[in-house]
């Protein structure tokens, strides 16, 4: 067995099984918790809305932290938008897509896919020099920021680095991309990855509670 | 008309639009390596060649060679497994050598820079061996 | 015969000319892209060269590679390969048989010890002691170890000498291996692809004979001049894989219009050979202009990496039944962690 069919076969295999084990133990375990007994009187009946206006004015700056914030919030955004392109507008991706799930959908040009995964590369740096440089960041950042950073790096460097052939040959390539994304699988659930399916459930929560208790959103 | 003729097909060209005059550079390089082995062979008699399939030509390279090349005065042709052309340029000595097989397919293409080519020449072995076949044949005329 | 069996006499005898020799020796010299002198020098250098002996060991096979060598169109320039060695020993083309066939190999083998060159195709099968393929009751094994012993070089010609092919698949129910598994201690070049393509077997041929020695080998032993780039960046429909353009099926739009065929499996991207240059059939076209992807013939395991028509991204296995106990195995955790909880709180607040 080749490196290229281990990535294919054993490694992608035991990952995709500890993702699907480790989102759905950590979603359930979440989800099922028991509230804690709220006995104020609600201010308002319904607290849906303010779940929904949460998380949308927490997706934004707010206008009295603009100027502080909106650097490190337009590179997430950068980096985010240009993850979301690359992972499931390039059409290899998408074949291993159909190959899991039998879903297909049209990819995009290969000349959007490469600048927009420049892009994100090059704002992932940023990220993690921000990250290194800024005082109070660099103070609040653990194993898990840095390694959670690197299992996001990883895949677009090599996957990068495959399309153009570069520094080994391209099966060799193939396949270390193949198992950074194996890493970044068995990673996902039970790092600061997690937040992905995490993050709107937390501030649909806060909002939620926000409403009730008639706080301004 | 069979009923192949309705599926429906397609010629499309996959390259990337070339450049407006359709030239990749390489045929003024050779131009210029011949007049390099031109130099060389008047000076001190050694011949060069040049293998047209070491790089990459684009059609319109071929056409602006044959153009500036030109025939010249001999155009010799080879009957040895499958033909093969000899074209003396426009420029004594210049020589454009292309080997086909059985097939007509080009198997080589070259450009030689030397008096006479060395395919042309009749080797010293097969002239010995066709005296001796000459005179085999004469003995066997005489009674 | 009195005469030294110099190359030039022979070529002769068979009344092939000078300059069809020379025609050959300046295509060989291209297709491995040798200068064009050297093509002269070749010339030169093999006429007066004793006829290479040469003893062709045919194993696990099934004879598509002498046939790839052999059965193209004829004549061709390949074939003149044949007068330039003694083929001292090919069970296919020999017209000895049974003991008189076993003595002339034997007799080869002394006249040149150390010096022929040893080709084979198949692989060797070793299970059992090596009683699935056996010839005049010599297991190929051992037939093996004894020509190598005198040979100058070897050369594995075709997949299964090269990487043990075909009847090294899963189960591998011989135990196939290569030559390479076996001999360690002999120069030997490996010409994989299943079969081969002639000319390729034929310029390597005329390299070690005009040369004395292997051409530059790859990390997997193969000819660095046939071997050194992928059949997808040699691939005429490559830019079609740069604009992201592919066919999804073998009949629709993308197809007839001559699109990339990554997505219907094509192994163009992780197979190295010299198909999308040289082609095949004398020049005719390769797989993939015939609108076929690429199968990766002259890699190793071929036959075992997954399907076909299964794209390159695509996980080997099928994942759906494990991913699907993993996932209900995960729900089940997190309800035993989140009722556990539950039943804490409640504990916490009865002490109350």
């Amino acid at each position: 067995m080749d490196l290229l069919q281990f990535a294919r076969g054993p490694a992608l295999t035991w990952a995709l099984a500890i993702f699907a084990f480790g989102m759905t133990w950590r979603l359930a375990g979440i989800l099922l918790l028991k509230r804690r007994p709220d006995y104020s009187e609600p201010r308002n009946a319904t607290s849906w809305p303010g779940a929904l206006k949460l998380i949308i004015s927490r997706s934004w700056p707010r206008r009295e932290f603009i100027q502080r914030t909106a650097f490190g919030q337009a590179l997430g955004y950068i980096f985010h938008i240009g993850l979301a392109i690359v992972v499931f507008g390039f059409a290899p991706h998408i074949l291993f897509f159909r190959g899991l799930t039998g879903l297909d959908w049209p990819n995009l040009p290969n000349a959007i896919i490469y600048l927009s995964g420049a892009i994100t590369l090059g704002a992932l740096i940023v990220v993690l020099g921000r990250r290194l440089i800024h005082p109070v960041l660099r103070l609040l950042s653990n194993f898990d920021d840095y390694f959670s950073w690197f299992v996001t790096f990883a895949p677009v460097a090599t996957g990068m680095l495959a399309v153009a052939h570069l520094g080994a040959r391209y099966e060799t390539l193939l396949a270390i991309h193949i198992l950074s994304v194996a890493l970044l699988l068995v990673w996902f659930p039970f790092g600061k990855l997690m937040h992905a399916a995490l993050v709107f459930v937390s501030r649909g929560s806060t909002g939620a509670l926000f409403e009730r208790k008639g706080a301004s959103i | 008309m069979s009923g192949l003729d309705n599926i429906g097909t397609k010629v499309v060209n996959p390259l990337p639009s070339p450049p407006e005059d359709g030239l990749s550079g390489n045929a003024d390089a050779i131009l210029h390596e011949i007049v390099a082995l031109l130099e060389a062979y008047t000076a001190t008699g050694q011949t060069g060649a040049i293998d047209l399939h070491s790089l990459p030509l684009t059609l319109d390279d071929y056409e602006l060679l044959r153009i500036t090349l030109a025939d010249g005065e001999v155009h010799a042709h080879i009957d040895a497994i499958g033909n093969s052309e000899v074209r003396e340029t426009l420029y004594p000595g210049v020589w454009w050598v292309t080997y086909y097989n059985a097939e007509g397919d080009i198997v080589a293409d070259l450009i030689e820079v030397t008096a006479v080519p060395e395919i042309l020449k009749a080797p010293a072995d097969d002239v010995r061996e066709g005296l001796a076949h000459l005179r085999e044949l004469l003995k066997q005329e005489q009674p | 015969m009195n005469e030294p069996d110099i190359l030039g006499a022979s070529l002769a005898r068979s009344g092939i000319s000078r300059r069809s020799f020379l025609k050959f020796c300046t295509a060989m010299a291209s297709l491995m892209a040798l200068p064009p002198s050297a093509a002269y020098a070749m010339a030169d250098a093999l006429k007066r060269a004793q006829r290479q002996s040469v003893i062709w060991l045919s194993f696990q096979e099934c004879t598509g590679c002498v046939e790839s060598l052999t059965r193209s169109f004829d004549p061709t320039l390949e074939q003149l390969i044949f007068e330039m060695i003694s083929l001292d020993y090919q069970e296919t083309l020999q017209a000895a048989s049974g003991e008189a066939a076993e003595s002339a190999r034997k007799q080869a083998m002394k006249a040149s010890y150390g010096k022929y060159l040893l080709i084979v195709d198949g692989s060797i099968p070793t299970k059992d002691g090596g009683v699935y393929s056996t010839v005049a009751g010599v297991s190929n094994h051992d037939l093996l170890v004894e020509a190598a012993k005198g040979a100058a070089a070897i050369v594995a010609v075709g997949t299964c000498s090269s990487f043990g092919g075909i009847p090294h698949a899963n189960p591998n129910p011989t135990g196939a291996v290569s030559v390479s598994d076996i001999i360690k201690d002999k120069p030997i070049m490996n010409v994989p692809g299943c079969p081969p393509i002639p000319s390729v077997i034929a310029g390597v041929l005329a390299y070690f004979i005009t040369y004395g020695k292997l051409p530059e080998l790859d990390n997997l032993n193969r000819p660095k001049v046939f071997f050194a780039d992928t059949i997808h960046d040699r691939c005429y429909r490559r830019p079609f894989y740069d604009q992201g353009k592919f066919a999804k099926t073998f009949d629709d739009e993308g197809a007839r219009n001559g699109w990339c065929l990554y997505e219907l499996g094509c192994k163009g991207p992780t197979t190295y050979n010299a198909c999308a240059t040289i082609k095949w059939n004398g020049g005719v076209s390769f797989p993939i202009e015939s609108g076929h992807g690429c199968l990766g013939c002259s890699e190793p395991n071929f036959w075992d990496k997954g399907s076909f028509y299964k794209p390159l991204p695509v996980p080997l296995a099928d994942n759906t039944p494990i991913i699907t106990a993993a996932a209900l195995g995960g729900i089940a955790v997190g309800t035993a962690a989140a009722v556990i909880s539950r039943k804490h709180q409640t504990s916490i607040s009865e002490e109350k």
